[in-house]
């Protein structure tokens, strides 16, 4: 969806291994989980954002009567950005909108698109890979060619004529971007399913006489949630930077609307500066662009880490 | 093995078929006023929209317009792309070897760049080379390319003018659209080379260095990760440590059979890079005003240029497919246990 | 030991990089680059550079004088005196060359005209360049503007779409070739027709045309050339044989890159200075304009907003406050269209939408105009460089009145004119409007941004939605009726009032047709002003109707901007004329 494909969809040929039951619990995931340096900075990196999100009403409360806090204030329309002064600490971007504002209410943003996208991509590619997975055969081959056919095509193109068609706003972006990253989901879901449906336990399971749906809420469901944990978090990142691209072309959030990856936008003018000075507008990026940064950082590293915890043959080196 | 790729060869019709219907179902969400109006350009003669929607059939069903194209395409007809003022045909021969020329030196660029660095920071892991290594791809990935590629402009055009942007300087631009230049396979480089004018083959090389740099930093870092762990996980293996237990030196150890076996997931995703290099660099592409493929398909995807959308997408389904078979039976290659 | 030599091998890469960069780079010297050649960087596409084809300003800025002539020319600056361009004379009263009546104009044709290829320019290839702008017609394109005055209708076509020959008789019969001068006779006297020729009779080689496979004018081929599917053969407007100072070399659809080179055997006196103009497509601004410093580009097209980004450059000239003769307004459409139509909310005056005859109510439209800060408006959408709307008639263009009166904001008495407005219910329940402008126009978004708060801010009932459509969605759904309240423009096709007050204000015009507004009064005053030569009545006309503007506003004028041209500095010899699209001439220029 970027310019290239991201990392997972080679997981289901990488052996991903699970816990196995006699060593599973919340307990000893969280201790390994402290032991890693870098895992303790990616979590704590988002546990920042998670904070500014959620205080966000009051780290950056909307001007009295304003309808609708996702759109960033501004005193006049202004072309030129302004730089940092008292009342506007990261300064303010073409037309005067606060980077202050906008940066911490858009990581609510960030956290809206990212969570709905994989949400409804984990939804869709559960439903659909798990039942291609499960039953194998027939079902299965449509299946492949179906996820092949979304596949084939460039996301990002895909993203834009969905937007194009369905019209501007977050909300189509979000819808867009979903059904760029379903088949994905869907791909690895089908893979774990397929490789635990043999398993021994399976069998027994069915031999008591579970019914199908049983065996899979209880043993498949699972152990399919390990891959799920490691992909979404490095696609939660992935989403952003997608979106981004989308206001790239004019098909993100609207102008003014509180979301990095608009704010960035804003700023593609301004990034060579004025005449003279380089690096005169340099707040217009460096503000939003950190904030992106830092949240696809902390992303990338905790599902670093929970890829490196949950691979046993990796336990030894610990 | 024929067989099995003759398989596989049969499936690319369905993928095309699939791709190209999903493409026209969606613009069947306009009406097909909406869908006339994509012809018009001024407020004047819209009173012609009915004339319109009459003469390019916008009213009829769906599958019928989907045959209608369809049949056009086994004719080798694929419409006329208004974004690109030219025929779809003309569009991609005259788009897809820009892209091409900037997707094969970045292929090989991050190719060489990701393979090198993630063994290298799989071998020595925790230590300095692998924090870099790691930090630095991190960054390739937490920046959106247009910003990075800006940033790139303005440090090696803006302040020195080194690397401009654009495909060629005036001049050699000139002479290549001459007489005098006989062009061989679209890609600059070659073409200067195959007719002995360094020169260009310097100024195409010239042009070249920004683009590449931009598109293969955010590839070249993902790259890096999944050889990094792909290494790690076959450094494990049983029969590396009776590799080093039979006393073969290190490097051997690392480059016969480590290496070979870890490439496994880095051909996957390197058939996939290709192809997404090839069909997607619009940003880049935008940014360095490089006549390519990406670009030409996003803006009519953008405009719902719909014969330049649907060209786009037969064009990259048979790409994206052909990709894969490649990736498939570069596997049979690799690794001996696979066999069709 | 392992790790040493992969250190050496960073390091070594390094070097090497730093030595490519500097052996590759050039110190960037500020001499004049590519002394003869002038490069023009800009957005958008070029749509098409055959003269009967194209319809915008920026496929029109190239051709345009520079690669076609026309018989007339513009005196310097001046958008009413004329010059002799193919024609050996303007045609005038004293002259005898305009008849009496005002309908018939003779334009001799000088024998000393060549086309680029060397043959004669006869004034059987004028009348088949005029005949075939006509006829091509194509759907959205410029045939109108001659089919007009010269058959009295601004179509070929029938309601059904089927070409009606008749038409080309009627142009037939009113274009004679007399020896070597065509004589042509309007359908009824034009006073603007003189200006329309200036910019529209651009002349082609018919024999080139013909040997192209284009139609060979004659009445039995015509209908076949008829509205023609761009796809179709796109060879046949590519571009055809002119008189001017430049040919077209090349069109490269693939780079978007337009090549224009000297013509060698130019007629009217000595060849051009430049030896080549370049015109190519570069969508990024930053591009561009890091393409200026260098010297890569000799002119960029600029925006406002990014106007501060191209000031104080060293070597670049930036010329501002040039007259344009553009309107942009806010059109309030009093029958909205569509039933269902979300534009309009709930559909009623509840205070969650409103009634699709809203706008009818004049009252409505008042308290609006009074509601717009337009001082705002200018100044932050337009830095300044716009003159404040008072009707549909530009400044610096004849019948412009002055001191015409228009609404100010202020917003007490934009209060007050609201609490009156349907004896105060409309105060008490409140509205929600959507306002919508076409995606990407900067400045129409900034406007539509600043109307929202203005109206808001009178009363927490009064809600204002902005919303954007991609262009052609946007026509489409405006010419339908579909839009409540919109921002659209117009730019001059012929520097003349009529021009302007036809399609804003006549009850056939292209905007108030989708408003649904109608004054006979109106429709009386600007017919009469077509015909009449006489331009003390043409003001008085002009000026009443400025009034009515005022009074019923259908539309509320935001004014009219003014543009700026950025280029090197050592470009000479270029002047603006406000009916130049693009650049305008570029046989003035050369580079020094």
């Amino acid at each position: 969806m970027n310019e290239a494909p991201t990392v997972p969809q080679v997981l289901p040929k990488l052996r991903i291994s699970r816990l196995t039951p006699e060593r599973s619990g919340v307990g000893e995931f969280l201790r390994r989980l402290r032991r890693n340096p870098l895992s303790v900075t990616g979590l704590a990196i988002i546990v920042f954002f998670v904070m500014v999100a959620v205080l966000a009403p009051v780290l950056a409360p909307p001007p009295r009567g304003w309808r609708d806090p996702y759109k960033i204030p501004n005193e006049s329309f202004a072309p030129d950005p302004r730089p940092p002064r008292p009342g506007h600490p990261f300064g303010t971007t073409s037309e005067q909108y606060d980077l202050y504002y906008g940066v911490v209410w858009g990581t609510r943003t960030a956290f809206r698109v990212s969570l709905t996208v994989i949400a409804i991509s984990v939804a869709v590619g559960l439903v659909i890979g798990g039942f291609a997975g499960y039953r194998g055969g027939g079902a299965d081959e449509v299946f492949m060619r179906v996820t092949d056919v979304f596949l084939a095509f460039p996301g990002l193109i895909l993203a834009v004529v969905i937007v194009a068609v369905l019209g501007k706003g977050l909300d189509k972006v979000l819808i867009a971007l979903s059904l760029v990253s379903w088949p994905t989901y869907a791909r690895l879901l089908r893979g774990e399913i397929l490789s635990v449906r043999q398993r021994d336990f399976v069998e027994a399971a069915r031999a008591l006489g579970a019914s199908d749906v049983r065996i899979f809420v209880r043993h498949v469901l699972p152990n399919t949630i390990y891959p799920v944990l490691i992909y979404g978090s490095l696609d939660m990142a992935s989403v952003v930077i997608s979106a981004a691209a989308l206001s790239f072309l004019g098909l993100g959030a609207e102008v003014g609307y509180a979301d990095w990856g608009q704010l960035i936008n804003l700023a593609r003018p301004w990034i060579i500066g004025a005449p003279g000075n380089a690096f005169q507008y340099w707040y217009t990026l460096v503000y939003p662009g950190l904030a992106i940064s830092l949240f696809v950082l902390g992303w990338n590293l905790l599902g670093d880490a929970f890829r490196d915890i949950m691979d046993p043959k990796l336990r030894g080196q610990a | 093995m024929t067989a099995f790729i003759a398989r596989r060869l049969v499936l690319l019709p369905i993928v095309v078929i699939g791709t190209t219907l999903l493409i026209f179902a969606l613009t069947q969400l306009l009406s097909p006023a909406m869908r006339a109006s994509l012809f018009v350009q001024d407020p004047n003669q819209m009173r012609d929209l009915e004339a319109i929607i009459r003469k390019y059939g916008l009213d009829r069903p769906f599958y019928v317009q989907y045959w209608e194209w369809l049949k056009n395409v086994v004719r080798g007809d694929l419409g006329y792309s208004f974004v690109a003022r030219q025929t779809v045909a003309e569009a991609i021969r005259s788009f897809f070897p820009t892209t091409l020329e900037l997707s094969l030196f970045s292929f090989g660029l991050l190719l060489m760049v990701g393979i090198w660095l993630g063994t290298l920071s799989a071998v020595h892991k925790d230590r300095w080379i692998d924090h870099l290594s790691r930090t630095v791809s991190i960054v390739g990935t937490g920046l959106p390319t247009f910003v990075w590629g800006l940033v790139l402009l303005l440090l090696f055009y803006g302040m020195h003018p080194w690397f401009p942007p654009g495909r060629l300087s005036l001049e050699a631009y000139l002479y290549v659209t001459s007489d005098r230049f006989r062009s061989y396979t679209g890609l600059l480089t070659l073409d200067a080379l195959l007719n002995g004018q360094l020169w260009i083959f310097w100024d195409a090389l010239r042009h070249l260095v920004l683009p590449v740099l931009t598109l293969s930093y955010f590839t070249a870092a993902v790259l890096v990760r999944v050889m990094r762990s792909a290494m790690l996980e076959t450094l494990r293996q049983d029969y590396v440590r009776t590799a080093r237990a039979k006393g073969l030196p290190e490097p051997v150890v690392i480059r016969r059979h480590a290496r070979r076996n870890a490439l496994i997931p880095v051909i996957t995703l390197a058939s996939l890079i290709l192809a997404g290099l090839l069909t997607g660099a619009v940003i880049t592409e935008t940014i360095y005003d490089l006549p390519g493929i990406g670009r030409w398909g996003a803006q009519a995807a953008q405009q719902l240029d719909i014969p330049g959308v649907a060209g786009f997408a037969l064009f990259s389904a048979v790409l994206v497919v052909l990709g894969n078979l490649a990736a498939d039976i570069l596997y049979a290659f690799v690794d001996p246990r696979i066999r069709y | 030991m392992v790790e040493m030599q992969s250190f050496r091998v960073i390091l070594l890469v390094g070097v090497l990089v730093v030595s490519l960069a500097l052996g590759l780079g050039i110190s960037s010297a500020q001499q004049v680059k590519n002394p003869d050649t002038l490069i023009i960087a800009h957005s958008g596409d070029v749509d098409s550079l055959d003269p009967a084809w194209q319809y915008d300003t920026l496929s029109s800025g190239i051709t345009l004088w520079n690669v076609y002539e026309t018989l007339i020319f513009f005196r310097g600056g001046s958008v009413g005196d004329y010059v002799p361009m193919l024609a050996t004379q303007v045609p005038s009263l004293r002259n005898g060359l305009i008849s009496r009546d005002a309908r018939t104009f003779t334009f001799p044709i000088n024998p000393q005209a060549r086309f680029s290829d060397g043959t004669p320019v006869t004034a059987e290839d004028v009348k088949y360049s005029l005949m075939r702008f006509m006829m091509i017609d194509r759907d959205g394109g410029p045939s109108w503007v001659l089919l007009q005055p010269i058959t009295g209708e601004d179509t070929t076509r029938d309601k059904d779409g089927k070409f009606r020959m008749e038409i080309f008789d009627r142009a037939d019969r009113a274009i004679q070739v007399r020896g070597n001068s065509v004589v042509i006779t309007l359908a009824r006297p034009y006073a603007p027709f003189l200006n329309i020729m200036a910019s529209w009779s651009m002349v082609i080689s018919k024999r080139a045309a013909i040997a192209k496979g284009d139609w060979d004018g004659r009445r039995e081929t015509v209908a076949r050339f008829n509205n023609p599917q761009r796809n179709a053969d796109t060879k046949l407007f590519e571009g055809a044989v002119g008189t001017g100072p430049f040919v077209i070399e090349r069109w490269d659809r693939g780079t978007k890159t337009v090549i224009l080179r000297r013509n060698e055997r130019y007629w009217r006196g000595q060849r051009a200075a430049l030896q080549r103009v370049v015109f190519r497509t570069v969508e990024e601004f930053a591009t561009r304009r890091l393409m200026l410093q260098q010297g890569d580009a000799d002119f960029i097209t600029v925006g406002r907003p990014e106007q501060s980004q191209v000031e104080g450059l060293p070597g670049v000239r930036i010329v501002d406050d040039l007259s344009q003769f553009v309107t942009q307004a806010l059109f309030l459409n009093l029958n909205v269209k569509g039933a269902g139509n979300p534009y309009l909310g709930s559909g009623r005056l509840d205070g969650n939408g409103i009634p699709a005859n809203f706008f009818s109510d004049v009252q409505v439209r008042r308290a609006i105009a009074q509601s717009i800060d337009y001082g705002a408006i200018r100044r932050d959408c337009f830095r300044n460089k716009i003159t404040l709307g008072n009707g549909p008639i530009p400044r610096g263009m004849f019948g412009y009145n002055e001191r015409g009166r228009w609404y100010t904001y202020d917003r007490d008495r934009a209060i007050a004119a609201w609490r009156e407005v349907q004896g105060g219910r409309v105060w008490e329940t409140g509205f929600k409007l959507t306002v919508l402008y076409n995606t990407g126009n900067a400045a129409r978004r900034c406007a539509s941004e600043i109307l929202k708060r203005s109206i808001e801010s009178l009363n927490p009932k009064f809600q204002v939605e902005v919303t954007s459509l991609a262009w052609s969605t946007y026509l489409a759904q405006e010419n339908e009726g579909r839009l409540p309240i919109y921002f659209l423009g117009w730019a001059a096709d012929y520097a003349d009032p009529d021009n302007f007050v036809y399609p804003f204000m006549h009850s056939n015009g292209t905007f108030t047709k989708a408003q649904s507004y109608s004054n006979p009064e109106v429709d009386r005053l600007i017919e009469e002003a077509q015909r009449t030569a006489d331009p003390a009545r043409r003001r008085q006309i002009y000026f009443r109707l400025q009034e009515i503007a005022y009074t019923d506003v259908p539309t509320v004028y935001l004014g009219y901007p003014t543009g700026f041209v950025v280029m090197r500095s050592w470009v000479r010899g270029w002047y603006w004329n406000p009916m130049f699209f693009g650049l305008g001439y570029l046989y003035a220029l050369s580079k020094q």
